[in-house]
């Protein structure tokens, strides 16, 4: 501390050692200032940076040397968002110290990023920009205004408190809240934020406060608790325990009385959907496969049915082996060689018993033995060209007659026994198409075309064949 | 309930970087030191 007239060193007496000047109200108020410096120092360890604000300024008013203490407010406002208001002060700081003063790197570190100080530049005039607007009564725009300024400087208090002014002004209590407690977080003191948030909580929890106002005007009719734990006085309502647990009880039955009722209108009907559905499903299965099998035995019921038939048909033609009374194969072979052996030239009598072997399946002879096929073998090597004369004679004795129905089966007799014989081939042909066989007669014509090339029939066969396909 | 005009009103526009030398000029840095040593100077003359 120095003499404000002569600038020597000052003692603890009350003048100046030096030029005899009264200093002792001097030395106070520059006391006083630096105690208003340290109860700012104080402030700020807790955050009630507004309060520090009212400090400084008063440390600094008693005292403007107080670089210190400018210092301090600078710092202060550059943690608000209040980026000129510092500046000033540092500024104002290192005119009046200019060495070994920690606004000059204060000042140095704004300076060297040009880019931050525009960008903190714009926000103030955003902010500006937005307090004109709400002046307008554009809070909207406003509101869009300040939430971008507060993107990007999120301790930028004034703007955070013109946002929570909006959001009061719109009933937005919410917001409002978050924004206040934003700002609480900033400056834990801050007159106007601690006076809107109890407007706020007012608002959003009128129950809560008017029971407080209540307890204090009819503090007689609350019974309440008191003990004391340590050094602090606790004040605890015997009967809000009561009434909260009532109410949790109420909300838990209420909760049950929803859940089952969720359940009998929501769950129940889906899962005994779901059931049924599922019933449903195998029915329809169990109904498909029994369908199938019905088919099924249906299918196999009409072919035993069919094969009986065939059976009943097959039976009529079927020549037994010599049981109840009828004739076998080897029998009636035997009895047509005898027949040709007896008279070579009356092969009509040969033919007759030959006939008997025949089935609704063709002349062609299966199943038989081997004695049956050997005599049945070497009869057809010495009647088989004359058996063929004889029935190509009567079937073709029967086509002239325009008697197609006899002609078939002579024709085909005639082919079996000499299958060189084209003329008969052709021939049926031609009486399967008269008798309208047109699959046979077609089959026919190919077979002659195949077997008999360069013949008259295959020439006619072939034009036959084509007139039927054409029609 | 708060007032919004009346709240409003509390809120002043930031000085911006443009007016921070005519702000830093402008401001009355007399303390109340500078006010002691006037007052103690002025009794001293009108003493002599």
């Amino acid at each position: 501390m120095i003499c404000y007239k002569c600038g020597c060193t000052l003692s603890e007496k009350d003048f100046c050692t030096g030029c005899g000047a009264d200093v002792g109200m001097y030395k106070k108020i520059l006391a006083l200032s630096n105690r208003y410096y340290n109860d700012a120092l104080d402030k700020c360890s807790v955050r009630d940076l507004s309060g520090a604000i009212v400090s400084l300024k008063q440390s600094i008013k008693l005292n403007k040397n107080n670089v210190d203490a400018r210092n301090l407010l600078g710092l202060v406002y550059y943690e608000i968002g209040e980026v000129v208001e510092a500046l000033g002060q540092w500024v104002i700081s290192k005119n009046i110290r200019d060495s070994k003063n920690i606004a000059t790197d204060y000042l140095d570190v704004i300076q060297e990023n040009p880019n931050k100080l525009e960008s903190m530049n714009q926000n103030l005039k955003k902010y500006n920009q937005s307090l004109s607007l709400c002046y307008q009564d554009s809070l909207d725009y406003a509101t869009i205004q300040l939430k971008k300024i507060l993107s990007m400087a999120p301790k930028y208090l004034r703007a955070r408190q013109l946002l929570a002014l909006i959001y009061i002004k719109g009933e937005e209590w919410d917001k409002a809240k978050i924004e206040l407690d934003k700002c609480l977080a900033i400056d834990t003191k801050n007159t106007m934020c601690l006076r809107m948030l109890h407007e706020v909580d007012t608002m959003l929890n009128p129950v809560e406060v008017n029971h407080v106002k209540g307890k204090k005007n009819k503090n007689d009719e609350h019974k309440v608790q008191v003990y004391r734990s340590g050094n602090e006085t606790i004040i605890q309502p015997i009967n809000k325990s009561e009434s909260r647990t009532g109410i949790t009880l109420l909300n838990i039955a209420i909760g049950l009385i929803i859940g089952i009722a969720v359940s009998y209108f929501l769950i129940l009907p889906a899962r005994i959907y779901s059931v049924n559905e599922d019933a449903n499903n195998k029915i329809s299965m169990i109904s498909d496969e029994k369908d199938k099998k019905t088919s099924e035995l249906e299918a196999v019921e009409l072919e035993m049915t069919k094969l009986k038939a065939e059976n009943e048909e097959l039976k009529k033609y079927q020549i037994s082996d010599g049981e109840e009374g009828g004739l076998s194969a080897y029998d009636v072979v035997m009895d047509a060689m005898n027949k040709y052996l007896e008279n070579t030239e009356d092969i009509a009598r040969v033919a007759e018993s030959l006939e008997k072997l025949e089935t609704p399946a063709g002349l062609d002879i299966v199943n038989k033995s081997e004695a049956f096929n050997t005599m049945y073998s070497r009869l057809i090597e010495r009647a088989g060209s004359q058996l063929a004369s004889f029935y190509f004679s009567r079937g073709y004795d029967s086509y002239q007659s325009e008697d197609y129905e006899a002609a078939v089966p002579n024709l085909e007799r005639a082919y079996y026994y000499d299958k060189s014989n084209g003329d008969a081939l052709f021939y049926l042909g031609n009486a399967y198409r008269r008798t309208g066989q047109d699959d046979l007669a077609k089959q026919t014509y190919a077979n002659v075309i195949d077997h008999f090339q360069g013949t008259e029939s295959a020439s006619k066969a072939e034009i036959y064949l084509a007139e039927m396909n054409n029609e | 309930m708060l007032d919004f005009e009346e709240e409003l009103r509390k809120f002043h526009p930031s000085i911006e970087v443009e007016d921070a030398e005519e702000a830093i000029f402008s401001q009355d840095l007399t303390d109340i030191a500078d006010a002691l040593i006037q007052v103690l100077e002025k009794s001293k003359k009108s003493g002599e």
